[in-house]
Protein backbone atom coordinates (compact mmCIF):
# COMPACT_ATOMS: atom_id res chain seq x y z
CA UNK A 1 0.00 0.00 0.00
CA UNK A 2 2.92 2.27 0.70
CA UNK A 3 3.98 2.04 -2.92
CA UNK A 4 0.87 3.86 -4.03
CA UNK A 5 1.83 7.39 -4.92
CA UNK A 6 -1.09 9.61 -5.53
CA UNK A 7 -1.12 11.78 -8.60
CA UNK A 8 1.91 11.86 -10.77
CA UNK A 9 3.27 15.34 -10.23
CA UNK A 10 6.84 15.53 -11.47
CA UNK A 11 8.52 18.33 -9.56
CA UNK A 12 10.87 20.41 -11.68
CA UNK A 13 11.62 24.03 -12.47
CA UNK A 14 10.52 24.79 -15.96
CA UNK A 15 8.60 27.17 -18.16
CA UNK A 16 5.58 24.88 -18.10
CA UNK A 17 5.70 24.25 -14.35
CA UNK A 18 5.70 27.97 -13.73
CA UNK A 19 2.65 28.66 -15.84
CA UNK A 20 -0.59 29.69 -14.21
CA UNK A 21 -2.64 26.54 -13.45
CA UNK A 22 -5.76 28.20 -14.86
CA UNK A 23 -4.13 28.73 -18.22
CA UNK A 24 -2.77 25.20 -18.14
CA UNK A 25 -6.22 23.77 -17.48
CA UNK A 26 -7.77 25.87 -20.24
CA UNK A 27 -4.91 25.04 -22.60
CA UNK A 28 -5.41 21.34 -21.91
CA UNK A 29 -9.10 21.63 -22.68
CA UNK A 30 -8.24 23.54 -25.87
CA UNK A 31 -5.71 20.87 -26.80
CA UNK A 32 -8.31 18.13 -26.34
CA UNK A 33 -10.72 20.09 -28.53
CA UNK A 34 -7.88 20.35 -31.05
CA UNK A 35 -7.43 16.58 -31.06
CA UNK A 36 -11.15 16.13 -31.63
CA UNK A 37 -11.06 18.64 -34.48
CA UNK A 38 -8.87 16.33 -36.55
CA UNK A 39 -11.33 14.91 -39.09
CA UNK A 40 -11.11 11.20 -39.91
CA UNK A 41 -7.88 10.06 -41.47
CA UNK A 42 -6.13 13.44 -41.63
CA UNK A 43 -3.26 11.90 -39.78
CA UNK A 44 -1.11 14.97 -40.33
CA UNK A 45 -3.28 16.76 -37.76
CA UNK A 46 -2.40 14.05 -35.24
CA UNK A 47 1.23 14.43 -36.15
CA UNK A 48 0.95 18.12 -35.29
CA UNK A 49 -0.58 17.25 -31.89
CA UNK A 50 2.15 14.69 -31.25
CA UNK A 51 4.84 17.23 -32.04
CA UNK A 52 3.09 19.67 -29.69
CA UNK A 53 3.14 17.07 -26.86
CA UNK A 54 6.80 16.30 -27.53
CA UNK A 55 7.77 19.98 -27.48
CA UNK A 56 5.84 20.69 -24.27
CA UNK A 57 7.40 17.61 -22.62
CA UNK A 58 10.87 18.78 -23.58
CA UNK A 59 10.21 22.34 -22.38
CA UNK A 60 8.72 21.01 -19.12
CA UNK A 61 11.87 18.92 -18.51
CA UNK A 62 9.72 15.87 -17.85
CA UNK A 63 11.29 12.55 -18.93
CA UNK A 64 9.54 11.24 -22.05
CA UNK A 65 9.11 7.85 -20.42
CA UNK A 66 7.10 9.37 -17.58
CA UNK A 67 4.67 10.85 -20.08
CA UNK A 68 4.45 7.61 -22.04
CA UNK A 69 3.75 5.69 -18.84
CA UNK A 70 0.37 7.40 -18.58
CA UNK A 71 -0.76 5.31 -21.54
CA UNK A 72 -0.38 2.19 -19.45
CA UNK A 73 -3.60 2.97 -17.59
CA UNK A 74 -5.67 3.10 -20.79
CA UNK A 75 -3.78 0.47 -22.74
CA UNK A 76 -6.60 -2.03 -22.39
CA UNK A 77 -9.27 0.37 -23.63
CA UNK A 78 -7.13 1.40 -26.58
CA UNK A 79 -6.29 -2.16 -27.59
CA UNK A 80 -9.86 -3.29 -27.10
CA UNK A 81 -11.35 -0.61 -29.33
CA UNK A 82 -8.60 -1.04 -31.93
CA UNK A 83 -9.15 -4.80 -32.09
CA UNK A 84 -12.92 -4.32 -32.41
CA UNK A 85 -12.38 -1.91 -35.28
CA UNK A 86 -9.90 -4.11 -37.10
CA UNK A 87 -11.84 -7.33 -36.90
CA UNK A 88 -15.45 -6.28 -36.96
CA UNK A 89 -15.68 -3.12 -39.05
CA UNK A 90 -17.43 -4.20 -42.27
CA UNK A 91 -17.16 -0.92 -44.17
CA UNK A 92 -14.70 -0.31 -47.01
CA UNK A 93 -12.74 -2.73 -49.17
CA UNK A 94 -12.08 -6.18 -47.79
CA UNK A 95 -8.39 -6.92 -47.51
CA UNK A 96 -8.45 -10.45 -46.09
CA UNK A 97 -11.20 -12.68 -44.85
CA UNK A 98 -11.31 -15.77 -42.68
CA UNK A 99 -14.05 -17.45 -40.66
CA UNK A 100 -16.39 -14.69 -39.39
CA UNK A 101 -13.70 -12.05 -39.57
CA UNK A 102 -13.30 -9.55 -42.38
CA UNK A 103 -10.44 -7.11 -42.26
CA UNK A 104 -11.14 -3.98 -44.29
CA UNK A 105 -8.99 -0.97 -45.11
CA UNK A 106 -11.57 1.27 -43.50
CA UNK A 107 -11.43 -0.79 -40.30
CA UNK A 108 -7.65 -0.51 -40.16
CA UNK A 109 -7.73 3.23 -40.70
CA UNK A 110 -10.47 3.68 -38.14
CA UNK A 111 -8.50 1.63 -35.60
CA UNK A 112 -5.50 3.87 -36.16
CA UNK A 113 -7.68 6.97 -35.92
CA UNK A 114 -9.28 5.97 -32.61
CA UNK A 115 -6.00 4.80 -31.12
CA UNK A 116 -4.28 8.06 -32.05
CA UNK A 117 -7.14 10.11 -30.65
CA UNK A 118 -7.34 8.42 -27.23
CA UNK A 119 -3.57 8.21 -26.85
CA UNK A 120 -3.02 11.87 -27.70
CA UNK A 121 -5.75 13.02 -25.31
CA UNK A 122 -4.28 11.01 -22.45
CA UNK A 123 -0.75 12.21 -23.21
CA UNK A 124 -1.86 15.83 -23.16
CA UNK A 125 -3.94 15.47 -20.01
CA UNK A 126 -1.10 13.70 -18.22
CA UNK A 127 1.20 16.60 -19.07
CA UNK A 128 -1.15 18.80 -17.05
CA UNK A 129 -0.99 16.59 -13.96
CA UNK A 130 2.73 15.98 -14.39
CA UNK A 131 3.54 19.67 -14.34
CA UNK A 132 0.89 20.93 -11.93
CA UNK A 133 0.77 19.94 -8.27
CA UNK A 134 -2.62 18.84 -6.88
CA UNK A 135 -2.79 21.99 -4.75
CA UNK A 136 -2.18 24.23 -7.75
CA UNK A 137 -4.78 22.30 -9.69
CA UNK A 138 -7.34 22.81 -6.95
CA UNK A 139 -6.52 26.52 -6.83
CA UNK A 140 -6.85 26.76 -10.58
CA UNK A 141 -10.18 24.97 -10.64
CA UNK A 142 -11.49 27.18 -7.85
CA UNK A 143 -10.53 30.29 -9.74
CA UNK A 144 -12.00 28.99 -13.00
CA UNK A 145 -15.27 28.16 -11.25
CA UNK A 146 -15.55 31.67 -9.88
CA UNK A 147 -18.36 32.71 -12.28
CA UNK A 148 -20.55 29.99 -10.74
CA UNK A 149 -20.74 32.16 -7.62
CA UNK A 150 -23.36 34.24 -9.34
CA UNK A 151 -25.72 31.29 -9.34
CA UNK A 152 -25.01 30.86 -5.60
CA UNK A 153 -22.71 27.89 -6.05
CA UNK A 154 -20.36 27.64 -3.02
CA UNK A 155 -17.17 27.74 -5.06
CA UNK A 156 -14.77 28.31 -2.20
CA UNK A 157 -16.25 25.56 -0.06
CA UNK A 158 -16.18 23.21 -3.00
CA UNK A 159 -12.50 23.96 -3.59
CA UNK A 160 -11.79 23.48 0.11
CA UNK A 161 -13.47 20.08 0.05
CA UNK A 162 -11.34 19.20 -2.94
CA UNK A 163 -8.06 20.22 -1.36
CA UNK A 164 -8.89 18.50 1.93
CA UNK A 165 -9.75 15.32 0.06
CA UNK A 166 -6.47 15.49 -1.84
CA UNK A 167 -4.55 16.22 1.34
CA UNK A 168 -6.01 13.24 3.17
CA UNK A 169 -5.53 10.59 0.52
CA UNK A 170 -1.99 9.70 1.66
CA UNK A 171 -3.06 9.86 5.31
CA UNK A 172 -5.94 7.49 4.71
CA UNK A 173 -3.75 5.14 2.70
CA UNK A 174 -1.30 5.00 5.60
CA UNK A 175 -4.14 4.39 8.03
CA UNK A 176 -5.60 1.64 5.85
CA UNK A 177 -2.22 -0.03 5.66
CA UNK A 178 -1.89 0.06 9.45
CA UNK A 179 -5.36 -1.34 10.09
CA UNK A 180 -4.90 -4.10 7.51
CA UNK A 181 -1.69 -5.09 9.24
CA UNK A 182 -3.30 -5.03 12.68
CA UNK A 183 -6.14 -7.29 11.52
CA UNK A 184 -3.74 -9.57 9.65
CA UNK A 185 -1.82 -9.95 12.89
CA UNK A 186 -5.11 -11.19 14.36
CA UNK A 187 -5.37 -13.78 11.62
CA UNK A 188 -7.56 -11.92 9.14
CA UNK A 189 -7.23 -13.24 5.63
CA UNK A 190 -7.71 -10.87 2.71
CA UNK A 191 -6.07 -12.94 0.04
CA UNK A 192 -8.12 -16.07 -0.38
CA UNK A 193 -11.74 -17.09 -0.73
CA UNK A 194 -14.39 -16.07 -3.23
CA UNK A 195 -15.45 -12.50 -3.86
CA UNK A 196 -18.12 -12.51 -1.13
CA UNK A 197 -15.71 -13.87 1.45
CA UNK A 198 -13.17 -11.22 0.52
CA UNK A 199 -15.73 -8.45 0.70
CA UNK A 200 -16.76 -9.67 4.13
CA UNK A 201 -13.13 -9.80 5.21
CA UNK A 202 -12.90 -6.07 4.54
CA UNK A 203 -15.44 -5.16 7.24
CA UNK A 204 -12.82 -5.21 10.03
CA UNK A 205 -10.82 -2.73 7.94
CA UNK A 206 -13.59 -0.45 6.74
CA UNK A 207 -15.27 0.13 10.09
CA UNK A 208 -12.15 1.35 11.92
CA UNK A 209 -11.27 3.42 8.86
CA UNK A 210 -14.68 5.06 8.81
CA UNK A 211 -14.53 5.77 12.53
CA UNK A 212 -11.07 7.29 12.32
CA UNK A 213 -12.14 9.42 9.35
CA UNK A 214 -14.94 10.90 11.43
CA UNK A 215 -12.52 11.49 14.27
CA UNK A 216 -10.09 13.20 11.91
CA UNK A 217 -12.85 15.34 10.41
CA UNK A 218 -13.85 16.46 13.90
CA UNK A 219 -10.27 17.28 14.82
CA UNK A 220 -9.71 19.17 11.59
CA UNK A 221 -12.90 21.18 12.10
CA UNK A 222 -11.77 22.08 15.63
CA UNK A 223 -8.32 23.08 14.41
CA UNK A 224 -9.85 25.28 11.72
CA UNK A 225 -12.26 26.84 14.20
CA UNK A 226 -9.41 27.49 16.61
CA UNK A 227 -7.71 29.48 13.89
CA UNK A 228 -10.89 31.44 13.17
CA UNK A 229 -11.57 29.97 9.77
CA UNK A 230 -14.71 31.65 8.53
CA UNK A 231 -15.35 30.53 5.00
CA UNK A 232 -14.89 32.48 1.82
CA UNK A 233 -15.82 35.97 2.99
CA UNK A 234 -12.95 38.43 2.96
CA UNK A 235 -10.41 35.69 2.74
CA UNK A 236 -7.11 36.66 1.19
CA UNK A 237 -4.74 34.28 -0.50
CA UNK A 238 -1.21 33.35 0.35
CA UNK A 239 -0.41 32.50 -3.23
CA UNK A 240 -2.11 34.76 -5.75
CA UNK A 241 -2.49 33.35 -9.23
CA UNK A 242 -1.02 35.68 -11.79
CA UNK A 243 -0.98 35.68 -15.55
CA UNK A 244 2.56 36.26 -16.85
CA UNK A 245 4.27 36.36 -20.22
CA UNK A 246 4.61 32.57 -20.01
CA UNK A 247 0.88 32.13 -20.00
CA UNK A 248 0.43 34.39 -22.98
CA UNK A 249 3.08 32.47 -24.91
CA UNK A 250 1.47 29.17 -23.87
CA UNK A 251 -1.98 30.33 -24.95
CA UNK A 252 -0.64 31.54 -28.30
CA UNK A 253 1.11 28.21 -28.92
CA UNK A 254 -2.05 26.21 -28.20
CA UNK A 255 -4.09 28.55 -30.37
CA UNK A 256 -1.47 28.00 -33.09
CA UNK A 257 -1.90 24.26 -32.72
CA UNK A 258 -5.66 24.49 -33.23
CA UNK A 259 -5.27 26.73 -36.27
CA UNK A 260 -2.68 24.28 -37.61
CA UNK A 261 -5.03 21.32 -37.14
CA UNK A 262 -7.86 23.11 -38.94
CA UNK A 263 -5.48 24.10 -41.71
CA UNK A 264 -4.25 20.55 -42.14
CA UNK A 265 -7.86 19.33 -42.22
CA UNK A 266 -8.74 21.68 -45.03
CA UNK A 267 -5.73 21.62 -47.30
CA UNK A 268 -4.21 18.18 -47.16
CA UNK A 269 -5.56 15.24 -49.06
CA UNK A 270 -7.35 12.56 -47.11
CA UNK A 271 -5.28 9.42 -46.78
CA UNK A 272 -6.66 6.53 -48.83
CA UNK A 273 -10.35 5.74 -49.22
CA UNK B 1 10.44 -19.52 20.42
CA UNK B 2 13.79 -18.14 19.49
CA UNK B 3 13.89 -15.28 17.02
CA UNK B 4 16.97 -15.18 14.89
CA UNK B 5 17.77 -12.72 12.11
CA UNK B 6 20.89 -13.12 10.00
CA UNK B 7 22.02 -10.37 7.64
CA UNK B 8 18.45 -9.19 7.29
CA UNK B 9 17.93 -6.39 4.77
CA UNK B 10 14.82 -4.57 3.67
CA UNK B 11 14.26 -1.88 1.07
CA UNK B 12 11.00 0.05 0.63
CA UNK B 13 9.93 0.49 -3.00
CA UNK B 14 13.05 -1.20 -4.38
CA UNK B 15 11.94 -0.71 -7.97
CA UNK B 16 11.54 3.06 -7.85
CA UNK B 17 15.14 4.09 -7.69
CA UNK B 18 14.55 7.68 -6.60
CA UNK B 19 12.16 6.75 -3.81
CA UNK B 20 13.60 3.52 -2.48
CA UNK B 21 14.66 3.56 1.14
CA UNK B 22 16.88 1.00 2.79
CA UNK B 23 15.09 0.44 6.07
CA UNK B 24 17.18 -2.49 7.33
CA UNK B 25 20.86 -3.00 6.70
CA UNK B 26 22.48 -6.33 7.56
CA UNK B 27 20.62 -6.81 10.82
CA UNK B 28 21.95 -9.66 12.95
CA UNK B 29 19.88 -10.19 16.05
CA UNK B 30 18.92 -13.10 18.27
CA UNK B 31 16.10 -12.84 20.76
CA UNK B 32 16.08 -15.80 23.12
CA UNK B 33 12.97 -17.47 24.49
CA UNK B 34 12.16 -15.84 27.81
CA UNK B 35 13.59 -12.46 26.95
CA UNK B 36 11.82 -9.23 27.80
CA UNK B 37 13.49 -7.56 24.88
CA UNK B 38 13.46 -3.85 24.05
CA UNK B 39 14.09 -2.34 20.65
CA UNK B 40 14.97 1.32 20.80
CA UNK B 41 16.15 3.90 18.30
CA UNK B 42 15.23 7.20 16.72
CA UNK B 43 12.24 7.50 14.36
CA UNK B 44 13.01 5.93 11.02
CA UNK B 45 15.74 3.71 12.40
CA UNK B 46 14.07 0.52 11.20
CA UNK B 47 12.55 -0.70 14.48
CA UNK B 48 9.01 -1.08 13.21
CA UNK B 49 10.16 -2.62 9.95
CA UNK B 50 12.10 -5.20 11.92
CA UNK B 51 9.33 -6.19 14.32
CA UNK B 52 6.82 -6.45 11.49
CA UNK B 53 9.11 -9.03 9.92
CA UNK B 54 8.80 -11.24 12.97
CA UNK B 55 5.19 -12.24 12.33
CA UNK B 56 5.38 -12.00 8.57
CA UNK B 57 3.44 -8.74 8.12
CA UNK B 58 6.43 -7.68 6.08
CA UNK B 59 7.81 -10.54 4.06
CA UNK B 60 11.54 -11.10 3.86
CA UNK B 61 12.66 -9.87 0.47
CA UNK B 62 14.34 -12.34 -1.85
CA UNK B 63 18.03 -12.72 -1.12
CA UNK B 64 17.85 -10.30 1.80
CA UNK B 65 19.07 -12.54 4.58
CA UNK B 66 17.53 -15.12 6.89
CA UNK B 67 14.89 -14.98 9.58
CA UNK B 68 13.64 -17.79 11.76
CA UNK B 69 11.07 -17.66 14.54
CA UNK B 70 11.05 -20.94 16.45
CA UNK B 71 10.45 -23.67 13.92
CA UNK B 72 9.24 -21.19 11.26
CA UNK B 73 11.59 -20.24 8.45
CA UNK B 74 10.24 -16.95 7.15
CA UNK B 75 12.28 -17.01 3.97
CA UNK B 76 10.51 -20.22 2.99
CA UNK B 77 7.68 -19.64 0.52
CA UNK B 78 5.65 -22.41 2.14
CA UNK B 79 5.91 -20.87 5.60
CA UNK B 80 2.58 -21.19 7.43
CA UNK B 81 2.01 -17.54 8.30
CA UNK B 82 -1.33 -18.19 9.93
CA UNK B 83 0.14 -20.49 12.58
CA UNK B 84 3.08 -18.14 12.95
CA UNK B 85 0.78 -15.20 13.61
CA UNK B 86 -1.23 -17.24 16.09
CA UNK B 87 1.96 -17.77 18.05
CA UNK B 88 3.32 -14.25 17.69
CA UNK B 89 0.80 -11.70 18.86
CA UNK B 90 1.32 -8.14 17.71
CA UNK B 91 0.07 -5.00 19.41
CA UNK B 92 0.42 -1.87 17.33
CA UNK B 93 0.63 1.71 18.44
CA UNK B 94 -2.85 2.94 19.37
CA UNK B 95 -4.35 -0.57 19.12
CA UNK B 96 -7.76 0.83 20.09
CA UNK B 97 -8.15 2.07 16.51
CA UNK B 98 -8.46 -1.48 15.25
CA UNK B 99 -11.68 -2.25 17.12
CA UNK B 100 -14.58 -2.91 14.78
CA UNK B 101 -17.14 -5.41 16.05
CA UNK B 102 -20.56 -4.73 17.51
CA UNK B 103 -19.78 -6.14 20.92
CA UNK B 104 -16.65 -6.42 23.02
CA UNK B 105 -16.99 -10.19 23.00
CA UNK B 106 -17.09 -10.39 19.20
CA UNK B 107 -14.12 -8.11 18.84
CA UNK B 108 -11.97 -10.04 21.27
CA UNK B 109 -13.03 -13.32 19.66
CA UNK B 110 -12.01 -12.15 16.17
CA UNK B 111 -8.46 -13.51 16.33
CA UNK B 112 -9.64 -16.71 17.95
CA UNK B 113 -12.15 -17.36 15.18
CA UNK B 114 -9.47 -16.78 12.56
CA UNK B 115 -6.74 -18.85 14.14
CA UNK B 116 -8.75 -21.67 15.71
CA UNK B 117 -12.00 -22.03 13.76
CA UNK B 118 -12.63 -25.46 15.21
CA UNK B 119 -13.11 -24.34 18.81
CA UNK B 120 -16.53 -24.99 20.29
CA UNK B 121 -18.72 -22.07 21.29
CA UNK B 122 -18.07 -22.87 24.93
CA UNK B 123 -14.30 -23.07 24.63
CA UNK B 124 -14.24 -19.81 22.76
CA UNK B 125 -16.39 -18.09 25.37
CA UNK B 126 -14.04 -19.36 28.06
CA UNK B 127 -10.93 -18.03 26.34
CA UNK B 128 -12.52 -14.64 25.63
CA UNK B 129 -13.56 -14.38 29.27
CA UNK B 130 -10.06 -15.24 30.40
CA UNK B 131 -8.46 -12.66 28.12
CA UNK B 132 -10.82 -9.88 29.17
CA UNK B 133 -10.29 -10.65 32.82
CA UNK B 134 -6.54 -10.78 32.25
CA UNK B 135 -6.52 -7.15 31.10
CA UNK B 136 -8.45 -6.19 34.21
CA UNK B 137 -11.98 -5.72 32.90
CA UNK B 138 -15.24 -7.19 34.13
CA UNK B 139 -16.33 -9.73 31.51
CA UNK B 140 -19.96 -9.99 32.54
CA UNK B 141 -20.51 -6.27 32.57
CA UNK B 142 -18.87 -5.37 29.29
CA UNK B 143 -19.20 -8.38 26.99
CA UNK B 144 -22.39 -7.26 25.25
CA UNK B 145 -21.61 -3.57 25.04
CA UNK B 146 -20.15 -1.84 22.00
CA UNK B 147 -16.36 -1.43 22.21
CA UNK B 148 -16.75 2.17 21.05
CA UNK B 149 -18.54 3.40 24.15
CA UNK B 150 -15.54 2.96 26.42
CA UNK B 151 -12.78 5.40 27.34
CA UNK B 152 -9.47 5.41 25.49
CA UNK B 153 -7.61 3.39 28.11
CA UNK B 154 -10.37 0.80 28.35
CA UNK B 155 -10.57 0.52 24.56
CA UNK B 156 -6.86 -0.19 24.52
CA UNK B 157 -7.29 -2.97 27.06
CA UNK B 158 -10.05 -4.51 24.98
CA UNK B 159 -7.82 -4.35 21.90
CA UNK B 160 -4.97 -5.99 23.78
CA UNK B 161 -7.32 -8.68 25.06
CA UNK B 162 -8.07 -9.32 21.38
CA UNK B 163 -4.41 -10.13 20.85
CA UNK B 164 -3.84 -12.07 24.06
CA UNK B 165 -6.89 -14.24 23.50
CA UNK B 166 -5.02 -16.57 21.15
CA UNK B 167 -2.36 -17.04 23.84
CA UNK B 168 0.70 -16.15 21.75
CA UNK B 169 4.11 -17.38 22.87
CA UNK B 170 5.76 -14.23 21.57
CA UNK B 171 4.19 -10.85 22.18
CA UNK B 172 5.40 -7.97 20.04
CA UNK B 173 4.44 -4.45 21.05
CA UNK B 174 5.10 -1.36 18.97
CA UNK B 175 5.01 1.75 21.17
CA UNK B 176 2.20 0.32 23.29
CA UNK B 177 2.22 2.92 26.04
CA UNK B 178 1.94 5.98 23.79
CA UNK B 179 -0.78 8.36 24.90
CA UNK B 180 -1.48 6.68 28.24
CA UNK B 181 -1.51 8.65 31.48
CA UNK B 182 1.03 7.66 34.17
CA UNK B 183 -1.40 5.39 36.02
CA UNK B 184 -2.54 3.81 32.77
CA UNK B 185 1.08 3.19 31.86
CA UNK B 186 1.79 1.55 35.20
CA UNK B 187 -1.24 -0.70 34.94
CA UNK B 188 -0.29 -1.60 31.43
CA UNK B 189 3.27 -2.53 32.33
CA UNK B 190 2.22 -4.63 35.27
CA UNK B 191 -0.12 -6.42 32.87
CA UNK B 192 2.85 -7.14 30.62
CA UNK B 193 4.81 -8.50 33.56
CA UNK B 194 1.89 -10.70 34.53
CA UNK B 195 1.51 -12.24 31.06
CA UNK B 196 5.26 -12.64 30.65
CA UNK B 197 5.16 -15.18 33.44
CA UNK B 198 2.26 -17.14 31.95
CA UNK B 199 1.67 -18.26 28.38
CA UNK B 200 3.73 -15.44 26.86
CA UNK B 201 7.34 -16.62 26.86
CA UNK B 202 8.99 -13.75 25.02
CA UNK B 203 8.12 -10.08 24.85
CA UNK B 204 9.57 -7.78 22.22
CA UNK B 205 8.76 -4.15 22.87
CA UNK B 206 9.52 -1.13 20.70
CA UNK B 207 9.70 1.95 22.85
CA UNK B 208 11.00 5.47 23.17
CA UNK B 209 10.62 5.31 26.93
CA UNK B 210 14.04 4.47 28.32
CA UNK B 211 12.73 4.22 31.86
CA UNK B 212 10.53 1.39 30.72
CA UNK B 213 13.53 -0.27 29.08
CA UNK B 214 15.75 -0.10 32.15
CA UNK B 215 12.94 -1.10 34.49
CA UNK B 216 11.44 -4.08 32.71
CA UNK B 217 13.73 -5.40 30.00
CA UNK B 218 16.59 -7.83 30.44
CA UNK B 219 18.04 -7.14 27.01
CA UNK B 220 17.80 -4.42 24.42
CA UNK B 221 18.95 -3.56 20.92
CA UNK B 222 19.64 -0.05 19.71
CA UNK B 223 18.75 0.55 16.08
CA UNK B 224 20.28 3.40 14.16
CA UNK B 225 19.75 4.17 10.47
CA UNK B 226 18.55 0.66 9.72
CA UNK B 227 21.44 -1.12 11.38
CA UNK B 228 22.05 -2.37 14.90
CA UNK B 229 24.24 -0.11 16.95
CA UNK B 230 24.42 -2.16 20.11
CA UNK B 231 22.84 -5.18 21.78
CA UNK B 232 23.05 -5.95 25.48
CA UNK B 233 21.56 -5.48 28.92
CA UNK B 234 20.22 -2.03 29.78
CA UNK B 235 23.29 -1.56 31.94
CA UNK B 236 25.57 -2.16 28.96
CA UNK B 237 23.47 -0.06 26.60
CA UNK B 238 23.32 2.97 28.86
CA UNK B 239 26.90 2.78 30.09
CA UNK B 240 28.05 5.20 27.40
CA UNK B 241 25.83 8.22 28.04
CA UNK B 242 27.34 10.38 25.31
CA UNK B 243 26.82 7.72 22.63
CA UNK B 244 23.23 7.10 23.72
CA UNK B 245 22.42 10.78 23.57
CA UNK B 246 24.25 11.10 20.26
CA UNK B 247 21.75 8.63 18.80
CA UNK B 248 18.86 10.87 19.72
CA UNK B 249 17.86 8.84 22.77
CA UNK B 250 17.76 9.83 26.40
CA UNK B 251 19.05 8.05 29.49
CA UNK B 252 16.71 6.44 31.98
CA UNK B 253 16.41 8.41 35.23
CA UNK B 254 18.48 5.86 37.14
CA UNK B 255 21.37 5.98 34.65
CA UNK B 256 21.21 9.76 34.57
CA UNK B 257 21.38 9.95 38.37
CA UNK B 258 24.27 7.50 38.48
CA UNK B 259 26.20 9.62 36.01
CA UNK B 260 25.54 12.91 37.75
CA UNK B 261 26.33 11.48 41.18
CA UNK B 262 29.55 10.02 39.82
CA UNK B 263 30.58 13.51 38.73
CA UNK B 264 29.90 14.65 42.31
CA UNK B 265 32.06 11.84 43.64
CA UNK B 266 29.38 9.36 44.68
CA UNK B 267 29.65 5.95 43.04
CA UNK B 268 26.44 3.97 42.75
CA UNK B 269 26.30 0.86 40.61
CA UNK B 270 22.86 -0.68 40.14
CA UNK B 271 21.32 -2.72 37.35
CA UNK B 272 19.34 0.47 36.55
CA UNK B 273 15.99 -0.74 37.89
CA UNK B 274 14.47 1.71 40.35
CA UNK B 275 14.44 -0.78 43.19
CA UNK B 276 18.05 -1.84 42.79
CA UNK B 277 19.14 1.76 42.38
CA UNK B 278 17.43 2.80 45.61
CA UNK B 279 18.90 -0.15 47.50
CA UNK B 280 22.41 0.61 46.27
CA UNK B 281 22.01 4.32 46.94
CA UNK B 282 20.85 3.54 50.46
CA UNK B 283 23.90 1.34 51.05
CA UNK B 284 26.22 4.10 49.86
CA UNK B 285 24.47 6.63 52.06
CA UNK B 286 24.68 4.40 55.12
CA UNK B 287 28.37 3.83 54.50
CA UNK B 288 28.95 7.59 54.26
CA UNK B 289 27.03 8.04 57.47
CA UNK B 290 29.22 5.45 59.20
CA UNK B 291 32.40 7.15 57.99
CA UNK B 292 31.34 10.58 59.19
Amino acid sequence: MKDVTFGQYYPAKSFVHNMDPRIKILATIAYIVGVFLVTPFHFLGFAACLIFVAVVTAVAKVPFLRVLKSIKAILFIVLFSAVLQIFFNRQGNVLTEFWVIKITDYGLLNAGYITARITLIVLGASLLTLTTSPVELADGIESLMYPLKFIKFPVHEFALIMSIALRFIPTLLGETDRIIKAQKARGANFESGNIFKRAKALIPVLIPLLISSFRRADELADAMDARCYGGSKQRTRYKKLKITYRDIIGAVVVAGLIVGVVFLNKFYVVLAV
Amino acid sequence: MRIEAKNLNYTYSPKAKDFSVRALKNVNLTIEEGDFFAIVGHTGSGKSTFVQHINGLIKVQKGSGELTVGEFDLTDKKCDFKSLRAKTGMVFQYPEYQLFAETVRDDVAFGLKNFFPNLSEKEREEKVKKAIELVGLDYKRIKDRSPFEFSGGQKRRIAIAGVLVSEPEVLILDEPAAGLDPQGKKDFLSLLKKVHGSFVKTIVIVSHDMNLVSEYCNRAAVFSNGGIYKVGSPKEIFSDAAAVEGLGLELPVTAYLENELKKAGVEISSDLTEEDFINNAAKVLIKKGDNA
